[in-house]
């Protein structure tokens, strides 16, 4: 598809600009139609897919259903509409928690390992690239030993608070070593001279990090954000295995809709509302970073 | 000095806090769990005792045995190498086309292509259940069927007729479409670093679009395509999340479907709940991932790109 002989005098821009246009058009369809497909059938009286094009018609009412905590038209409420409301919240509590302590301890630790000496340095960058392609598969196991193991000597009718707090930064911890490198990217990038003015003034290093430095590294900051709130807005097996069955999120929700493939009780365009109303703020925030996409990824390899 | 490294603690105490906590005691505890029968998370009565290698045993004794345990394994082998090739390659593609387009269209596709990364698991699984499902409103079936290739819909997933295929076909391709973005954002943020001038002047000397990219784009960046390939092999060893859904939603073989990571997280979560066997499992990705850890790090020469602090007072 790419010209054999051109240089720059003949070579066609524009033809080549759409030729490779439409490949990647063509190699995007399974993601353009999956995505289509959910958030239109959410709005239609069937899925899209199974019907005859003249028996679809516009509806609202899956969405209504989901908010009443219905699964199908005939039954009875499963969920009451304050336990639909109850899940987004849990949703946001977890996504907005991961997004704080992520955000905060990268912000730190990013400074530290660009712009401090200090012992094992070096080994600590490199054990935070290992770290961030640590399975988390074989930690899990212990992580939740130790959960069960540091819950006893608390109340019980902590416990649910508990069990969030520790949903949050066991999942924050996943996010933190790589949010480090990206942080310490954007650290590297201010002048040793903003810094150094101040710290000849005599201000202590806490100080000139807070006012001097911080105010230069917001892109960072920001992104940093809005990443770890997209990971804790889509967790779903760590709020599977850490939170009471009582406290869902939109995740375990969804997973337990369709828990052994059955389908029966439920009516799939009130899942693909469900499933489109979980999708919406990712959507948000992704368009948000997506331009600090590569930017982000190259000073994460790159120190 | 003393201030000094009370101000160390400050930046890095929590950090160093968390990773202690959720990294390095956890790796350490869960190889002791791997010597104890623990069952059911029942700490305090298993956690005490000690039982030697037994786990390690009997998980030998049903890799040996037992058919299942032998899908995951195989599973795990053809689920790795197949979706790293199309991740590497597939990447490479997307980086180079989206390279060679103007630059407003090459944002909006890497937008799309990331997408799938971004997407809640559930809702990302949801997707694919709707695709792949086994009566006639599944996507892929009703394509099929239209399309008079099958009279009836089918289970690829599930239906022994087509396994192992089926059910590996699914799971590559799901994840495939999440691990292409990587290797296309590694390699195009690559290509752009080198200076335009010397794709001008090849240009300039009549050089066609393959040669640009046999001779300089590709050459160039031959420490990302190694990057990119040791780091996707890592985690499709590891990863679980995406497909774990597929299993228990029924979508696919919950035996051909399963690798050895999600068999370790199913085994000590949702099945036999036997965390003494998962953990024994368990231990053979942390050797890996450790292992291919150290042995990138010093491949690639990370320690040689860590910049010294230029002034620190």
């Amino acid at each position: 598809m790419m010209p054999e002989t051109t240089d720059v005098e003949t070579i066609n821009r524009r033809r080549m600009n759409l030729a490779l246009g439409i490949v990647v058009l063509i190699a995007s369809i399974p993601i353009l139609v999956t995505y289509f497909i959910l958030m239109a059938s959410s709005f239609a009286n069937q899925m899209i897919t199974g019907s005859m094009v003249g028996q679809l018609t516009f509806t609202l009412r899956n969405w209504i259903l989901f908010f009443e905590g219905k699964l199908t038209v005939a039954s009875a409420a499963v969920y009451s509409a304050w336990d639909i409301l109850r899940y987004i919240l849990n949703t946001f509590i977890v996504a907005f928690g991961v997004m704080l302590v992520t955000t905060a301890l990268a912000t730190m630790a990013g400074y530290a390992c660009s712009r401090m000496k200090f012992k094992g340095r070096k080994f600590l960058i490199q054990l935070l690239i290992l770290l961030h392609a640590f399975p988390g598969v074989s930690l899990i196991i212990a992580v939740y030993a130790l959960y069960i193991f540091s819950k006893e000597p608390i109340p019980s009718q902590w416990w649910t608070l508990y069990a969030f707090i520790y949903v949050i930064v066991a999942r924050a911890a996943l996010e933190i070593p790589m949010d480090i490198w990206i942080m310490k990217g954007f650290f590297d990038k201010v002048p040793w001279e903003v810094e150094w003015s101040a710290l000849i003034d005599g201000a202590s290093r806490i100080k000139v990090w807070k006012d001097i430095i911080l105010p230069l590294v917001k892109p960072g900051i920001a992104a940093v954000a809005i990443f770890s709130f997209i990971a804790g807005w889509g967790a779903l097996i760590y709020v599977l295995v850490f939170l009471p069955p009582t406290e869902k999120t939109l995740a375990t929700y969804i997973a337990g809709l369709l828990a052994g493939g059955s389908l029966e009780v439920v009516h799939l365009p009130v899942v693909a509302a469900a499933g489109t109303l979980y999708l919406l703020p990712t959507l948000v925030f992704f368009s948000f970073v997506r331009r600090y996409m590569l930017q982000t990824s190259l000073s994460g390899i790159k120190g | 000095m003393r201030i000094r490294k009370a101000s160390l603690l400050f930046f890095l105490g929590p950090a160093l806090l968390v990773v202690a906590l959720f990294y390095i005691i956890p790796l350490f505890l869960s190889v002791y769990i791997s010597f104890t029968p623990m069952v059911d998370w029942n700490v305090n009565r298993y956690l005490t005792q000690f039982i030697g290698l037994q786990n390690y045993e009997r998980l030998f004794h049903i890799v040996m045995y037992d058919p299942d345990m032998r899908a995951v394994v195989i599973t795990t082998v053809v689920f790795v190498l197949v979706t790293l090739i199309i991740n590497v390659f597939g990447g490479l593609l997307l980086a180079l086309a989206t390279y060679f387009m103007d630059e407003k269209m090459s944002a909006t596709y890497q937008g799309l292509w990331l997408l799938p990364r971004m997407t809640p698991i559930a809702v990302y699984s949801l997707l694919w259940y709707y695709f792949f499902h086994s009566s006639g409103i599944g996507i892929l079936n009703s394509i099929l069927l239209k399309l008079h290739l099958i009279d009836h819909p089918i289970a690829l997933g599930l239906d022994p007729k087509y396994l192992p295929w089926g059910a590996w076909f699914i799971i590559i391709f799901v994840n495939g479409l999440v691990g292409v973005s990587y290797g296309m954002i590694i390699f195009y943020s690559a290509f752009k670093s080198i200076p335009k001038e010397l794709i001008i002047a090849a240009r300039v000397d009549g050089a066609s679009t393959t040669r640009i990219i046999k001779h300089i784009l590709l050459p160039l960046t031959k420490w990302h395509f190694t990057f990119v390939t040791v780091w996707q092999m890592f985690s499709l060893l590891m990863t679980y999340a995406q497909t774990f859904l597929l299993v228990e939603w029924r979508v696919v073989d919950s035996t051909w479907g399963q690798t050895w990571a999600l068999y370790v997280f199913r085994t000590a979560f949702t099945t036999t709940k036997d965390q003494g066997l998962a953990a024994a499992a368990s231990t053979f990705l942390s050797i890996i991932g450790i292992v291919l850890g150290i042995v990138a790090l010093k491949a690639l020469g990370y320690e040689k790109m860590i910049l010294e602090p230029k002034g620190d007072i």
